[in-house]
């Protein structure tokens, strides 16, 4: 199947033959479904405690449904209407059923189904173009997942789309209305590893933490590109000590707030040289942490790093 | 589309600079779920979490355009440990769903069109802020 990306705007390929051809395909119901709990998986939710999460491209609402079945509630966004009005029908399909069960009779020993109701959707729907950015306030959201859908992002369909262009105004919207400490799931499919570079470098200059997981990778078909992105790991961990310190000495709330050392830290600090035109390893070692920390992939210090070497190369 | 959603819905075009929120509600047509089969301890379970997050003048305001009168001008300590007002809390925020109307921007006045329970958010590519990419 060549990729449906190339063809045109997502809003104009699921149109009303797509979306049903979609949500009626068995296999392609099993295959997403596969994908969103393992994206669930990823996420780590606490499944004891319903979340409010984000479901990027929901289309017609089986990513939902899933997060439904654990328990949790969602918003979901897609570019094509005619996939939202699929996912209506699929989410009111699931209400009427309780409908049905409430004719029937009372009579717990006939049938034990009867009596327990069937959950009504704890899910809405929003029809948006992701590439203009999410429109929430701040820290709406405990999750977001996105299964299938964000290399759209990475083709443009008119002049005056830019891909670096949408990918980083939807991801710096991201970071702001995922709570501090929530994480994302995004699953996507890249036509290359350009691509998926594109997008993870997008991803971690707005200040995400994190990286691509990829599933079955020596499998071209089967291989699946996770995108899991959280919050700065390092800040988490302080914030958390500190409350524990602040609660032994019975403070109800915390009495300030901590503001971590990793994100500060290699801030706008002068390149260090010690005589000028020669690099000295400080300043190789720092460069290399300020490489690292815009997401590029950079060698691990050694005793080699920046050693003279006895020859010139 | 649910008042949850509405509470957090707000315009982010570059016309906006960041003060969209909240749009006001106009009602064409609205519809009531009477029972959604979850059980009370999920239902305050949810509010709880997102209570923090609600702002309840919106809240307020919205919930008075789609009808629903009953909502207190503010949130008390008390109320928030009410397990029935957090019930009903509940079915104010996820039971109440805009079929038809508008949502318009009170900065801008843009309109956003809510049609078959979904509100149409798209922007165009010319009215969304600018980037640093």
């Amino acid at each position: 199947m060549s990729r449906p990306e190339l063809t045109g705007p997502a809003a104009h390929f699921y149109n009303e033959k797509e979306a049903r051809k979609y949500d009626s395909s068995s296999r392609m119901v099993g295959v997403q479904r596969e994908i969103t709990e393992r994206a669930i998986e990823l996420l780590r939710l606490d499944h004891s405690q319903p979340a409010y999460v984000l479901d990027i491209g929901c289309g017609s609402g089986l990513s939902g449904q899933v997060l439904e079945e654990k328990g949790h509630f969602w918003l979901g966004c897609d570019v094509s209407r005619d996939m939202l009005l699929v996912a209506q029908e699929r989410m009111h399909n699931q209400a009427n059923d309780d409908d049905d069960d409430e004719g029937e009779s009372d009579d717990e020993s006939m049938d034990g189904e009867s009596n327990k109701q069937q959950r009504k959707s704890t899910g809405d729907l929003m029809h948006h173009d992701m590439g203009t950015g999410l429109p929430f306030r701040p820290a709406t959201f405990d999750a977001c997942i996105s299964i299938s859908a964000l290399q759209w992002l990475c083709y443009s369909n008119a002049a005056h789309q830019n891909p670096r262009r949408r990918l980083t105004r939807f991801f710096s919207s991201l970071y702001t209305v995922l709570k501090r400490g929530g994480r994302a799931v995004l699953q996507f499919y890249p036509e290359t590893a350009e691509q998926a570079v594109l997008i993870t470098e997008c991803a971690t200059r707005v200040g995400f933490a994190g990286g691509v997981v990829v599933d079955y990778p020596n499998s071209a078909k089967a291989k699946k590109h996770y995108l899991v992105l959280s919050f700065d790991r390092n800040s988490e961990q302080k914030r958390k000590a500190a409350l524990k310190d602040g609660l032994s000495s019975a403070a109800e709330e915390p009495q300030s707030v901590l503001v971590t050392g990793a994100s500060r830290e290699g801030a706008k600090k002068a390149p260090i040289r010690k005589k000028k035109g020669v690099k000295t390893k400080e300043w190789v070692v720092h460069k290399k942490e300020t490489q690292r920390k815009k997401g590029k992939a950079v060698r691990p210090d050694t005793k080699y790093t920046a050693r003279r070497r006895p020859t010139k190369f | 589309m649910r008042l949850l959603t509405h509470n957090s819905l707000k315009n982010n075009s570059a016309a906006a600079k960041g003060k969209g929120f909240p749009l006001k509600v106009t009602v064409a047509q609205i519809r009531v779920d009477e029972q959604d089969g979850i059980d009370d301890d999920t239902k305050i379970s949810f509010i709880q979490g997102i209570l923090p997050n609600l702002d309840w003048p919106a809240l307020v305001a919205a919930s008075q355009a789609m009808g629903i009168p009953t909502l207190p001008p503010a949130l008390t300590e008390d109320l928030a440990e009410n397990r029935v007002f957090l019930v009903a809390l509940y079915h104010v925020l996820m039971n109440v769903h805009l079929v038809q109307g508008m949502l318009t921007c009170p900065v801008t006045g843009r309109e956003f069109v809510v049609q078959n329970e979904i509100p149409n958010m798209v922007l165009e590519e010319e009215e969304c802020e600018a980037v640093r990419f």
